[in-house]
């Protein structure tokens, strides 16, 4: 053994190193456009699917496997495995698996991130199936085909819709001499009730500066008092204007009338609301599903309308088709006859705490019957706005939550926390524009 | 212990006020930690409708037999949270091991370049490492394997630094003794610097095995199937989960705490004795 | 410098460089003295070197020179194609008015105040309970696995053991503070300053522990001895403190002092998980920031050099924290 050895084996072993990792950027180049999903049901040799999902809570990890099982028994061809996991992990993982062939065949997504992966080549166009399953904008909600699609393609299949509602604790409200059979619809019959329940000593809405559910619920009043987030074709944010201002002065108004306490640190409100501390709290649909309010005497309504017109933030998730680097064409076929065998069984969707997207199921009267506290969700659909759609907005959207939180811990004017929020994430969009575009 | 043998008068009084300390200091420590373990044995509602009480009322194991018989495979996690740990601490014992017996026993060329790339690296941010890594994985096929979650942070330069910091302090002697008898590295190293080594080995086990069983952003990134997954990211599942249950997080966090517990209360005594022999005395 | 140390945050951190950077000035003096004339046994050095060698170089030398060359171009995992840039990532980190510059250095500055607050924290509490420690005590094992115990936990339970803790409403700290008369609404996790006295007081639990075992190693290595010269020349408890321990623990202080620096400055779990890096982006450290820029947000390229600033910085202060501590022990 000598020197020599010994320094050509490390040498070699450095530029093997060198080499894997420059090997890996050329293999990362992608799928090389292998096609759009296929409208037909699939009819080839017995495949195995991957589906990744983010329903780990609630109902949904019951009924997910029912519902797998079944698509399963009735095709003897295809055989679905189900990965639920943290939406949190998807987002994290899901790229880089993707790029690496790795990903699932078929996936679920929140409607603000499905232009961000298609801008980025991860996601296989949809419009066959789209057509196949006999699906036209009109068939959802307004603007939610629209989430779903980037540069005229369209990409995602909208699967449920999750607006926000007024969670109202009732024991507290009747603590405070309050009826809560009256529920309040208006900017004044809200703030009667929080002035009330201030009388008795409690803070009823408990305002907080984070993304759940604060900057929902900052959103939803933007549009309530006739903003939007950002201009039509997502170049300029618009949140800064007089009615995102309005829509923060309202929430830092509560807490310097009393009516929230100051620094609600991030679930406060809705641990609040469970203990009796708090009674109402703006939180999601998903939280219907959510036992622990089992321990209260609940109920759920429509936001009240503070500013000039009716609106709420929603949310929204859709199926999506991945583009693995070597997507194998059956299981992409299979993943489309699993993904429209799921629009087809999906009126039992509703039990997840989120409402089923496509009209005709969600408008079934049965619907209601069975799940009454979804009634204030289907009811605010009209007038729901679903999050902004564009590559890399996630980026900007985390400056709205920046400014509410300035706003709320009193560290700037909700103007100036809006505007400096508003130049920076014009900066941002700019850096999009340069980054997602051709 | 030099002090109280020449003043013999102040010894209670000193040896009461020492004890009040620890023993505050002590309190400080594991009174959060009881409260997991209390919390881990309430009710849903007993949580949410007496915060602050310290007595489950009633004491339930309901929370453990929520993991136990929910969706999550948390026993299968914490079996692969095993494998990934003790084998990830095999291979930076021998590597490790066999390295720093050169670093600290040998003269070789290029031996402070060596020295110095190694602490170098030590200063770059990790977050750096995480797309270059997932790349190298990704071409050796490791995805969604255990190589992925023991082979890359097996290359790290704790270990063979803290066992060259060991080996460098052991005495000459026997090696020379040895030498002269005719003995080669090889059995130089493995039978007289390893046996002389032990509470170091144990040491570096430990320690390498309670970084494994905690990482978490590595694994979400390389593990793709449920089975495939470890604790620490299947805890984070279960939070999301049931995030407002808050005695099946902390059950969870139990769970996960209570095995690496039991096995520093095995190895403390040697991590303690053999820090102290391992020449940070310099 | 596994990718998985991201996650660890502070101790996990120190954890792997602890022990790492003490022996270089100490032992190295040793290690000539020691084999001084020893003949050169160079490709046997390297064979015993080379199982670590060729992990080190796969997944440590590579990462690091290819993260080097992400920071000159515009790479992205997403893209097929990427172009040199020169140094424009890292002229744009210097240049105020441009898109990371207010936000990296506002970041680079929460680490900063991080580090400044809770080294001392970190060197100080533990340096005095490993000397009440090292006093004979019974019991002194069972307190020494209580004090290490927190240290067991991954930094995911950490979070949501003090967020409940921690909550200004319905935490149990402000519970007890309403129990005994004191302000019963600060807002530990929400507001500075006191976000910062949480996240230091939450990472002094966590890792109180680690230093304390060293340092007690450290104590009771010193020779018995110096204490009875001390005590026969009449110095009280306070001068052979001072004369004798301190002295006596110089090393193992560089050591320590040294690891818990380089861990501070990597917290990120911490905030990430407590703070949301809040109020606005006051506790975003830049491990956070660097972060969710390069995985989040797609901009890797700006995020290593970002990385490679910070490295900058660190290798600085760990130069300076050698030579200050050779002086004083010289």
């Amino acid at each position: 053994m000598n020197k020599g050895i010994a320094r050509r084996a490390i040498a070699a072993t450095l530029a093997l190193g060198v080499g894997i990792v420059l090997a890996g950027c050329a293999g990362s180049a992608g799928g090389s456009g292998s096609g759009a999903v296929p409208g037909e049901d699939y009819a080839g040799p017995k495949v195995s699917i991957t589906f990744w999902n983010g329903w780990t809570g609630g109902a949904a990890p019951v009924l997910v496997p029912k519902l797998i099982e079944k698509f399963n028994s009735e095709h003897d061809n295809i055989e679905v495995k189900n990965v639920p996991q943290e939406w949190g992990d998807i987002a994290k993982k899901m790229p880089l698996a993707v790029k690496a062939g790795k990903g699932p065949d078929v996936a679920v997504g929140h409607g603000d991130d499905i232009a961000t992966y298609a801008a980025q080549g991860l996601l296989l166009g949809a419009d066959d199936i789209v057509d196949a399953l006999g699906y036209s904008a009109d068939d959802f909600p307004e603007g939610l085909m629209e989430a779903g699609a980037y540069q005229g393609d369209q990409y995602g299949i909208p699967w449920s819709v999750t607006p926000l509602g007024l969670y109202v604790n009732n024991d507290v409200l009747r603590s405070a001499g309050i009826d809560p059979a009256v529920v309040p619809t208006d900017k004044e019959s809200y703030m009667a009730a929080l002035e009330t329940l201030k009388g008795a000593g409690i803070a009823g809405e408990w305002v907080d500066g984070y993304v759940f559910t604060g900057t929902f619920e900052f959103q939803s009043l933007v549009w309530q008092f006739g903003g939007d987030l950002y201009n039509d074709d997502v170049t300029k944010s618009t949140f800064n204007s007089d009615a995102g201002v309005q829509a923060l002065t309202h929430m830092t108004d509560l807490i310097d009338q009393g009516y929230s306490p100051p620094n609600v640190a991030q679930d406060g409100n809705i641990k609040g609301l469970l203990s009796s501390e708090t009674a109402y709290n703006w939180n999601g649909v998903w939280q219907t599903t959510n036992e622990s309010f089992n321990q209260i005497d609940w109920t759920v309504a429509p936001v009240p309308q503070i500013g000039t017109e009716k609106a709420v933030w929603s949310s929204s998730t859709h199926w999506m088709f991945l583009n693995n680097k070597g997507q194998n064409q059956d299981k992409t076929a299979a993943a489309a006859t699993f993904v429209k065998w799921m629009n087809e069984n999906s009126a039992g969707w509703a039990e997840t705490g989120e409402l089923p997207a496509a009209n005709d199921v969600r408008n079934d009267p049965a619907l209601i019957e069975t799940y009454p506290n979804l009634k204030p969700f289907l009811d605010s659909l009209p007038y729901a706005h679903y999050e902004t759609s564009a590559p890399g907005i996630t980026a900007a959207n985390a400056l709205i939550t920046t400014a509410l939180n300035e706003a709320l811990t009193g560290k700037k004017s909700p103007q100036a926390a809006l505007d400096d929020a508003a130049r920076q994430a014009d900066a941002i969009l700019e850096q999009n524009a340069a980054k997602y575009g051709d | 212990m030099t002090i109280t043998r020449r003043r013999p008068r102040g010894v209670a009084a000193r040896t009461a006020g020492i004890y009040a300390v620890l023993i505050f200091v002590a309190l400080a420590i594991i009174l959060p930690l009881v409260w997991v373990f209390i919390t881990s044995f309430k009710t849903d509602g007993d949580v949410i409708s007496n915060p602050y009480s310290i007595v489950p009322d009633p004491a339930s194991t309901e929370a453990y037999s929520t993991l136990a018989g929910g969706q999550q495979p948390i026993f299968l996690w914490l079996l692969n949270s095993f494998l990934a740990a003790s084998l990830q601490t095999v291979i930076i014992l021998v590597t490790a091991s066999l390295g720093a017996y050169a670093l600290a026993r040998l003269e070789f060329r290029g031996k402070k370049i060596v020295f110095g790339v190694i602490i170098g690296t030590l200063l770059v941010p990790p977050v750096i490492f995480l797309i270059p890594n997932y790349l190298i994985v990704q071409n050796f096929g490791w995805l969604d394997t255990i190589w992925a979650i023991t082979i890359p942070g097996a290359a790290g330069a704790f270990g063979i630094f803290f066992l060259r910091q060991f080996f460098i302090n052991l005495p000459l002697e026997f090696e020379e003794a040895a030498r002269i008898d005719g003995a080669g590295d090889f059995r130089i190293f493995s039978q007289i610097i390893l046996p002389l080594a032990r509470p170091a080995l144990a040491t570096l086990a430990i320690l390498s095995f309670l970084g494994n069983w905690n990482d978490f952003l590595w694994p979400i990134y390389v593990l793709l199937s449920p089975e495939n997954l470890t604790l620490q990211p299947g805890l984070s599942q279960l939070q999301g989960t049931y995030s407002t249950h808050f005695s099946i997080v902390m059950a969870g966090a139990v769970i996960a705490s209570v095995p690496v517990l039991i096995l520093f209360a095995i190895a403390q005594k040697q991590i303690v004795e053999s820090v102290a022999n391992s020449g940070v005395k310099g | 410098m596994q990718p998985g140390r991201l996650t660890r945050s502070s101790s996990r951190t120190r954890q792997n460089t602890v022990t790492s950077l003490a022996p270089v000035i100490p032992t190295s003096r040793r290690s000539l003295v020691g084999t001084s004339g020893v003949r050169r046994r160079t490709g046997i050095a390297y064979l015993f070197l080379a199982p670590f060698l060729a992990l080190f170089t796969i997944f440590v030398v590579t990462p690091a020179i290819f993260g080097l060359w992400i920071s000159v171009t515009d790479w992205s995992p997403y893209k097929d194609e990427q172009n040199f840039v020169g140094l424009k990532n890292y002229i744009d980190l210097v240049t105020p008015g441009s898109i990371t510059f207010s936000d990296f250095w506002q970041s680079m500055g929460a680490t900063g105040i991080f580090t400044v607050l809770s080294v001392p924290c970190l060197l100080i509490i533990p340096m005095l309970t490993a000397i009440l420690l090292n006093n004979n005590i019974r019991g002194g094992s069972a307190f020494r696995a209580i004090f290490f115990a927190p240290y067991v936990l991954g930094v995911a339970v950490i979070g949501v053991i003090w967020k409940y803790l921690l909550d200004t409403q319905s935490g149990m700290l402000n519970h007890i503070l309403g129990l005994i008369g004191l302000p019963d609404n600060i807002p530990w996790t929400v507001d500075v300053p006191w976000a910062w006295v949480s996240l230091v007081l939450v990472t002094v639990w966590w890792t109180l522990g680690f230093n304390a075992v060293i340092l007690l190693a450290g104590l009771k290595s010193i020779n018995p001895d110096l204490y009875e010269a001390a005590s026969l020349d009449g110095a009280g408890v306070f001068r052979k403190f001072w004369s004798v321990t301190l002295p006596g623990l110089r090393p193992v202080m560089l050591f320590v002092s040294t690891t818990t620096i380089l861990a501070s400055a990597n917290m990120f779990g911490q905030s990430y998980l407590l703070t949301k890096g809040g109020p606005a982006n006051a506790t975003r450290t830049a491990i956070m920031y660097i972060s969710d820029q390069g995985l989040s947000q797609d901009n890797m390229a700006p995020a290593a050099a970002m990385s490679y600033i910070l490295f900058a910085i660190l290798a600085i202060i760990s130069v300076i924290n050698f030579r200050v501590q050779r002086e004083k022990s010289g």
